[in-house]
């Protein structure tokens, strides 16, 4: 009797645990999946190997693909709040006396926060036709570039900008400027690729030390890792990497990291990718009824203007009135510092911009993980990949004075 | 069917610190009307929940129409239909939903005769009239007469039924009663937990009784009421010698005192003296007391009520048992 | 075993879904719902545009077409009206026959527990359906009535047909019952906890709050992945150009491990519970 109903005890505790069974399965299934599938696409790869200039010739060589994928952009800049920021200097340009400033500036707002910001976005190519759909909470900003020139719209605004250029001036510039290419080289060696590449990968080679990384999966396609690290340790920027598919050639991934950080402060890199015409459709925009639509014409300048243009700028003349607007390089290679003259953001920042940014000998300064800007009392403003005392030298030293 | 409809081996329940039941060996014959009987909270409801795989059994085992319990939940429970802790339903639906409802769950029963047979269950417990009227409106009897009507929906080997007079008013009582008698007498087992002694004494042929969590006896109506002692009931005017006379014959009496059977003269009065009988014959008793010259108006020898013996088995009164 | 098996459990989840919606509380629910897209249209029609970019998303659309009543009224019932309702059904589904006494009854009859929890969770299931079929239906006639009708510009800006509009917004429908389904399942297990429903329902609304309000939080980014509210809002991806499926099967593949998980505790739960109420 001790013995049945032990053994029956037994058997409805086990019966009682086996019920339970699946709940503690389940969680385990879920988290081995989890595990597993980010397992699976970090799964060594391992495609033939490549010399730098090997993979970085791949690279520029191939053809742009057609393709349709998902890019997220992830960006920790460590920027107190971006919109703050542009808030600001859209504001700024909108009490500045003339309106083409506050377009700017709203333009300025908007490109800054597609290129900075964090969003996950749809991208299509084919040939000259090309999308960026970002894919904002219940709204969508998109970039359309087709036949008929480049549309912008932002649903969240409906508004719509439209820029056109005149494609027969381009084509007559084009040809205007082969046919003096042709004359200007004709005793020259036309350079191979190859020559060029080397070239330009020499000159890389300077300030950059230009690496082939691991191979790795990437949106499932096993790419390749160029890596780019300044050997200037004046900058701000640690390293660069970009993973690039190893049957297209195309960039799949791009990350900028500090100097000194372990994960990257800016990255772009596809989450999934297909390498197929998209549907032709998606690349055709007609601005919606009731859409405020803005048209932006593009003035294509003439052969003659170029040259001259390229000749003020080749002889520094800092006498015209446009000069005053233009920025100012100072230094070279990945330490290089951004002179914007007094005037160029509009009239000068207040309230809003001194929330995000500190007071320093001679102005306030807005820092990042990666760029520093420093606003000067006097107006102007400084950027680079580098340090604040190196924007204050650049902002004390006479040379930049000298062009106002 | 042979054999026993319910058998269950040291079966047990244990509430956290609390055993509500305690080991009981209980043997339901197939065919029988069982009483359940026991105070409340003496473990009645918590076996009849394992009975039916409402509770699992903290050990022993329990075999309902001959298949073990809860692992059968699904191929006994269409042949069992109960009334568990008085009858519940949906208020917010009419009588016959509630029965349609309960109906569908059934795996084993059709549904294109569910109509019918919902009909045939509100017809045999009188509540027709009353089919379409929602629960809520219902009072407490035709809510029992529902619950009953539950318990029939399909022909049934065994009928559970916790309390199924709850309720109801004599006329209701004794439909029940007869409804009882006459689904025995088609073979169905009927397993009745009940209060009322009376009731149980009227229509089971079989009783356990149930005391802080154990069986504290089963066996059919007759055994026990002949396992109790036997009580004498005299009737005479001359109570000191008849007592004198039975406590010789080493009978334990009762009452210190007869109390007068019939109103009558003081000296000449009938008075009632009660006795428990224990190894003697009765006539022998009787021979005694004529021999005495007592004056033998009447006597009876019989076994203890009902009450009395489930009172000597449970304590007194219903108490709660902790 | 298999042949005695004459009842089948579609009749069972018939019964089921006939209890939940004639029952006069079920009704309510969705007439509330339904009064979300009326008091939006009727707002709307009677104080005029709200102008761009207050209110809701879509609101300053609704003037212009009268299909976006519907997507309007999805946004402002998400966050709270739905998970209440929803709440409310999927807390009752055991805990509601418990608090009833009618549990043990449906046991015994018998139902099977396994049988009788899918059951409850399906008939869930299909009230996360009504719910948001009844918000979007209702907003779409609603708009109808009071607003003109006309091809619908999607967020990318191109603009479809009234009929693929009408198609979309039933797609929107799915993606928020779908996006439901999680939090009936987490309903179901607090449900098999209790005897007592409000417990469950509330239980199960608090929930959906503190899940959105973590969601909210940028600092627990770590955690919004796993919020079963995380892709609440993605219906919107139904109203690009082209269609972003993806976040419709993120939505789903997330809320399937919910269902996974708390149908296996509710599992653990009911089948080794003793039933005594």
């Amino acid at each position: 009797m001790r013995d049945q109903s032990s053994r029956t005890q037994n058997s409805t505790a086990s019966r009682t645990f086996s019920r339970w069974i699946p709940a503690i399965v389940a969680p385990i299934v879920i988290g081995v999946g989890v595990i597993l599938v980010p397992m699976q696409a970090t799964a060594a790869v391992d495609l033939p190997d490549k010399t730098p200039a090997e993979l970085v010739q791949f690279a520029a060589e191939s053809p742009a693909q057609p393709l349709s994928g998902t890019i997220e952009q992830r960006s920790e800049l460590g920027l107190p709040d971006l919109s703050g920021l542009t808030g600001a200097l859209g504001g700024a340009g909108g009490d500045g006396s003339s309106a083409p400033a506050a377009a700017s500036s709203a333009d300025l707002e908007q490109l800054l926060s597609l290129a900075l910001g964090s969003h996950t976005a749809r991208v299509y190519l084919d040939g000259p036709n090309a999308r960026l759909q970002v894919l904002d909470p219940l709204a969508e900003r998109n970039v359309y570039r087709n036949a008929d020139g480049v549309w912008i719209y932002d649903s969240a605004e409906k508004a719509a900008t439209h820029i056109t250029v005149d494609q027969a001036a381009v084509e007559a510039l084009k040809a205007e400027l082969q046919t003096g290419h042709a004359d200007a080289g004709a005793g020259a060696e036309m350079p191979t690729p190859e020559a060029m590449l080397d070239q330009a990968l020499a000159r890389l080679d300077e300030s950059t030390a230009v690496t082939v990384g691991t191979d790795a999966l990437v949106a499932g396609r096993a790419a390749y890792e160029l890596v780019l690290t300044p050997r200037d340790s004046g900058t701000l920027v640690g390293q660069i990497s970009v993973a690039i598919d190893g049957q297209t050639g195309t960039a799949l991934a791009a990350s900028v990291t500090a100097r000194g950080a372990d994960t990257p402060a800016f990255s772009i890199a596809f989450t999934d990718v297909t390498f197929a015409a998209p549907d032709p459709a998606v690349f055709a925009f007609t601005p919606p009824a009731g859409t405020a639509v803005t048209e932006k014409p593009i003035p294509v300048p003439t052969a003659a203007e170029l040259q001259q243009a390229k000749a003020e700028a080749g002889s520094g003349d800092a006498g015209s009135v446009d000069s005053a607007a233009k920025p100012v390089l100072h230094g070279t290679g990945w330490t290089t510092v951004v002179e914007l003259p007094a005037g160029a953001l509009g009239a000068p920042a207040s309230g809003p911009l001194d929330t995000v940014t500190q007071p320093v000998d001679g102005g306030r300064v807005l820092t990042t993980s990666l760029v520093t800007v420093l606003f000067t009392s006097d107006g102007r403003a400084f950027a680079g990949a580098v340090d604040v005392a190196t924007l204050q030298a650049a902002a004390s030293a006479p040379a930049a004075s000298s062009g106002r | 069917m042979t054999g026993f409809a319910i058998e269950t081996a040291g079966l047990s329940k244990r509430f956290r610190a609390q055993m509500a039941v305690d080991g009981i060996d209980l043997a339901v014959p197939s065919g029988s009307v069982f009483g359940f009987l026991g105070p409340n909270g003496s473990g009645k409801t918590t076996t009849i929940r394992m009975l039916l795989g409402l509770v699992a059994a903290s050990s022993g085992s329990a075999r309902v129409l001959g298949t073990d319990m809860p692992r059968g939940v699904g191929s006994v429970l269409p042949r069992v239909g109960a009334l568990v802790e008085g009858p519940a339903f949906l208020p917010f639906l009419s009588g016959a939903a509630n029965l349609r409802r309960f109906d569908a769950a059934d795996r084993s029963a059709g549904g294109r005769s569910r109509p019918a047979r919902v009909a045939d269950a509100l017809d045999r417990v009188g509540l027709s009239h009353a089919a379409d009227k929602k629960v809520h409106a219902y009072s407490l009897g035709m809510k029992q007469r529902l619950g009953l009507a539950n318990a029939l929906l399909v022909p049934r080997d065994l009928l559970v039924l916790d309390e199924p007079t709850n309720g109801l008013d004599p006329q209701g009582t004794r439909e029940v009663r007869n409804l009882i008698r006459s689904l025995a007498g088609d073979g169905t087992t009927v397993f009745v937990s009940s209060h009322l002694l009376a009731e149980v004494e009227q229509i089971c042929t079989h009783v356990g009784v149930m005391r802080a969590g154990r069986l504290v006896t089963q066996g059919t109506l007759d055994d026990f009421r002949s396992t109790g002692a036997v009580s004498v009931r005299l009737q005479t005017p001359d109570v000191a010698d008849a007592r004198a006379v039975l406590a010789r014959l080493g009978l334990t009496v009762d009452a210190p005192a007869g109390t007068p059977a019939r109103a009558g003269g003081p000296a000449d009065a009938t008075r009632l003296v009660t006795a428990r009988l224990d190894a003697t014959p009765p006539e022998a008793v009787v021979a005694a007391l004529v021999a005495a010259g007592v004056r033998v108006r009447g006597f009876e020898a019989a076994h203890a009520s009902l009450e009395q013996r489930f009172v000597e088995l449970t304590g007194e009164g219903f108490d709660v048992v902790q | 075993m298999r042949a005695e098996r004459r009842g089948s459990t579609a009749a069972l989840f018939g019964s089921e879904l006939l209890t939940l919606f004639r029952r006069r509380r079920t009704v309510a629910l969705l007439a509330a719902l339904a009064l979300i897209p009326v008091l939006i249209g009727v707002a709307i029609r009677l104080a005029g545009d709200a102008g761009s970019g207050r209110g809701p998303a879509f609101l300053d659309q609704i003037t212009n077409n009268g299909l976006f009543v519907g997507v309007t009224a999805i946004i402002v019932a998400i966050p709270l009206f739905l998970p209440l309702t929803i709440g409310v059904v999927a807390g009752d589904t055991i805990a509601g026959e418990a608090s009833h006494g009618t549990l043990r009854y449906l046991l015994i009859a018998p139902a099977g527990r396994l049988r009788l929890l899918a059951v409850k969770y399906l008939s869930a299931g299909v009230f996360c359906l009504a719910a948001s079929l009844t918000v979007v239906v209702v907003g779409t006639l609603v708009g109808w009535a009071l607003f003109p009708i006309g091809p619908v510009t999607l967020l990318s800006g191109s603009t479809v047909s009234v009929g693929e509009g009408l198609l979309r917004l039933l797609g929107i429908a799915a993606y928020v019952c779908v996006s439901l389904l999680g939090l009936s399942a987490i309903g179901l297990f607090l449900s098999t906890l209790t005897t007592v429903p409000v417990g469950a329902m509330a239980a199960t609304a608090i929930l959906a709050v503190v899940a959105q309000i973590i969601g909210a939080l940028p600092q627990l980014d770590w955690l919004h992945p796993w919020l079963f509210s995380e892709h609440w809002l993605g219906f919107a991806d139904l109203l690009r150009d082209p269609v972003q499926w993806a976040s419709f099967a993120d939505n789903a593949l997330l809320q399937a491990g919910y269902i996974l998980v708390f149908g296996a505790l509710a599992c653990g739960r009911f089948l080794t519970k003793d039933i005594l109420s």
